[in-house]
């Protein structure tokens, strides 16, 4: 546009023209740069409600949801932002900082929550809590802070055994109730077999802490915010003995091929196989899909020696309304919707375990297409008492790390059980506790 | 230039030459301006606003607070940074010496009349263009510490107690440094190769005809002439080699434990994960701080050998 060499005579002009070019851009990008996201609500009232969500092909109780919230207020038009489910955290913590309006904001676990809570990003909604029945409601402990609530759940999953039921039956193994630890690592080592490719595994331990940690923490009452970890010490000697002996996948070979729980279990690489609630929903959709010829059951999870309540860990998934939300009303409507029964029936179509907990869901649930019939299953879904996952303080999150950290360096051998024991110790006393 | 030719006073010449300078000047700058401007407010601005958070403790939603050097003074006794800071130093000392040699070695090698020396050519950058989540993905693979093919490899030469790599503390960081250099020898290959052929066959000739051998030629000639390259390269490996993140979140996640854990990844966890703005930004101002010290010795490392 400007001629590279320009006459001296019209320089003067040129200069000003260039120089209105330049500021031109500049406010243009300032433009980009201070607009910010987030939809703007036209006007009193808006319909557009916006939502973030991860993975929202994979996760269909989203849409479940939104649908059905269309459907019980015509005019009204969800739109979802979708997340990359690994960066959920990391990307909403950036939007909420950078003043995003979306209007709900799906609190995908309690540690986030009262992070955004304690820094005043969401919106107060302890009136429509308290005038909620929320008797039936699992989970809502969670998102009490200092008797006020900032968001409803909607969902609660809790931990079980899926196992593999033919090759429980081709073994002769039948569960008639729950199990212990023994009877788990017994069944495991029988159930193990073939050799490389063809190795068939009794049992499949996921990379996650909470698979050893968050169960032993249940089950013995003890407290993972505490810096006293004795208490995990069963737990890690029982999983390390089945690695050890070929009967589940190696922490070290599982974290380097980044297995897949799920191909684990539809594969029948793996016999039985701890997990979290979510999957029930994965699963059924594989087989109805024709990805997977599982043969599958649920249990409840084994339990420590004499134990005689079924005690699992669990957490809760919730809606909050973004504190600037330009549409305030309209979420908070949806997030109410969420945690009612209308909402719970329409994420039970899809497998997800809602949180409102009512023995007519429980049964819609088991009416699914697809899901097993047995009485040990559906006992299955009804655990004694289900353990938040991780408590809930400002130190839970430097804990969660090191907890990990050192989580890692057992379960590949680098530490011994004790030591490894101690350093959780040692570190969560003197970095976090200090 | 008509306007001064129409007003040859002695004296009063001075005065228009310098404002044609300054509107030269002028012009230069409005060139530059637009390119300047993304960068004064996409990079200038948020750094300078990270040196300044470093000062302050701030947890992204509300008012920042002014805590003078209460942040370094955590820093100084911060364990996870101390372990960091051990981790990306080891990285840089593995990762810089590797890849130059490699890079100058497949340079050597590439840099002779060949048929298909063009086909190696383009195989020896292609992992700089390829994916690094890709790259990460099929290393870890490979890696394996079962059933991975180098392990395999390793067993079947006898090997009887191989490294289990990424699954073990010791090993980890050996082998994302080799998958480092594995990727970016390429693309420094390239610049030695560029550097190589502006070296003259008569130096060599003359080095011949004086009765150096292969072995001589390559440090009395190759060598020295190669200098202003291997200075480029060094100072761009020593700032990537510093801030070195994205191949180690994909490949090991900082893990077994905290064996890979490095300084960019720790900047990260504390801002974005903990949101500990104020507290990242001050790890971040000592990398910073970091790579400006090494590179200006390396500077003047370089200047006093030229001169």
């Amino acid at each position: 546009m400007i001629p590279s060499n320009p006459p001296k005579a019209r320089v003067r002009r040129h200069l000003v023209k260039t120089a209105g070019v330049a500021a031109a851009l500049a406010l243009a990008v300032a433009a980009c740069g201070g607009g910010g996201s987030g939809e703007t609500a036209e006007g009193g009232g808006s319909t557009t409600l916006t939502i973030t969500v991860w993975n929202l092909a994979k996760t269909p109780e989203f849409t479940a949801l939104f649908d059905a919230f269309e459907k019980a207020n015509p005019g009204v038009t969800v739109k979802p932002a979708d997340i990359l489910a690994d960066d959920y955290p990391e990307k909403v913590t950036t939007m909420l900082a950078g003043g995003d309006k979306t209007d709900v904001i799906t609190m995908k676990n309690v540690t986030d929550y009262s992070r955004y809570s304690a820094r005043g990003q969401l919106l107060d909604i302890t009136d429509m809590v308290k005038s909620t029945d929320t008797s039936k409601l699992a989970g809502l402990d969670a998102f009490n802070v200092n008797d006020s609530y900032f968001a409803l759940p909607y969902r609660q999953d809790f931990w079980l055994l899926y196992y593999n039921k033919a090759m429980f039956d081709k073994a002769n193994i039948k569960l008639d109730g729950p199990i212990t630890w023994d009877d788990y690592a017994k069944y495991a080592q029988q159930l193990s077999q073939g050799d490389g490719n063809q190795k068939v595994y009794g049992t499949y331990h996921h990379t996650w802490r909470s698979v050893i940690q968050a169960i032993s923490a249940a089950q013995t009452g003890g407290d993972q915010l505490s810096g006293d970890y004795n208490f995990f010490a069963d737990q890690y000697n029982m999983a390390l003995g089945l690695q050890k002996g070929g009967n589940a996948l190696d922490f070290g070979t599982a974290t380097a091929q980044q297995a897949d729980y799920r191909t684990m279990f539809e594969t029948a690489a793996t016999a039985m196989m701890p997990m979290g609630t979510w999957y029930i929903s994965g699963i059924l959709e594989a087989k109805e899909k024709g990805e997977s010829q599982v043969d599958w059951a649920l249990a409840p999870m084994p339990q420590r020696p004499g134990a005689t309540d079924v005690t699992t860990f669990g957490s809760p998934t919730a809606f909050a309304v973004n504190k600037r939300s330009e549409n305030a009303d309209l979420a908070r409507k949806f997030v109410q919707f969420a945690a009612s029964k209308a909402g719970a029936e329409a994420i039970t179509k899809v497998g997800v375990v809602p949180a409102l907990q009512d023995p007519a869901i429980t049964e819609a649930y088991f009416g699914l297409k697809g899901m097993p019939a047995d009485d040990l299953s559906k006992k299955a879904f009804e655990p004694d008492k289900v353990v938040l996952e991780m408590p809930v303080s400002d130190k839970t999150s430097d804990v969660d790390t090191i907890l990990n950290e050192e989580h890692q360096l057992i379960m590949v051998g680098d530490k011994s059980v004790t030591e490894g024991i101690k350093s959780m110790s040692d570190r969560v006393k003197s970095e976090v506790l200090n | 230039m008509a306007h001064v030719m129409t007003h040859p006073a002695p004296g009063g010449s001075q005065t228009p030459r310098r404002r044609r300078a300054w509107r030269d000047t002028l012009i230069g700058w409005s060139f530059i301006l637009p390119n300047f401007l993304g960068f004064a407010l996409f990079t200038l601005v948020p750094v300078l606003a990270a040196f300044a958070l470093a000062f302050m403790e701030w947890d992204s939603a509300n008012d920042p607070e002014w805590v003078g050097l209460e942040n370094f003074a955590r820093l100084w006794n911060d364990e996870n940074f101390h372990v960091a800071l051990r981790n990306t130093i080891y990285y840089s000392a593995g990762h810089i010496p590797l890849t130059l040699a490699a890079a100058l070695g497949l340079a050597m090698a590439l840099n002779r009349r060949l048929r298909g020396v063009e086909f190696f050519r383009t195989a020896a950058f292609f992992p700089y263009v390829t994916s690094l989540v890709a790259v990460a993905v099929v290393w870890n693979m490979l890696f394996n510490p079962t059933a991975g093919p180098v392990n395999l490899f390793l067993e079947a030469i006898g090997v009887q107690d191989p490294p289990r790599w990424v699954a073990s503390t010791d090993w980890a960081m050996p082998a994302v440094i080799a998958t480092s250099v594995w990727r970016d020898m390429g693309y420094y290959m390239v610049l030695y190769l560029a550097g190589l052929q502006t070296i003259p066959k008569e130096y060599y000739e003359a080095a011949m005809v004086d009765g150096a051998n292969a072995w001589q030629r390559f440090w009395r000639i190759t060598i020295p002439s190669l200098r202003p390259t291997t200075f480029f390269v060094l100072v761009m490996l020593t700032i990537q080699s510093f801030k070195v993140l994205d191949l180690i979140v994909v490949m090991t996640d900082g893990g077994p434990g905290r064996s890979t854990l490095v300084l960019a990844q720790l900047i990260f966890r504390e801002g974005i994960r903990e949101g500990e703005f104020g507290y990242s930004s001050a790890i971040a101002l000592v990398l910073f701080l970091l790579v400006f010290t090494v590179t200006v010795v390396q500077f003047r490392i370089n200047e006093r050998r030229s001169s």
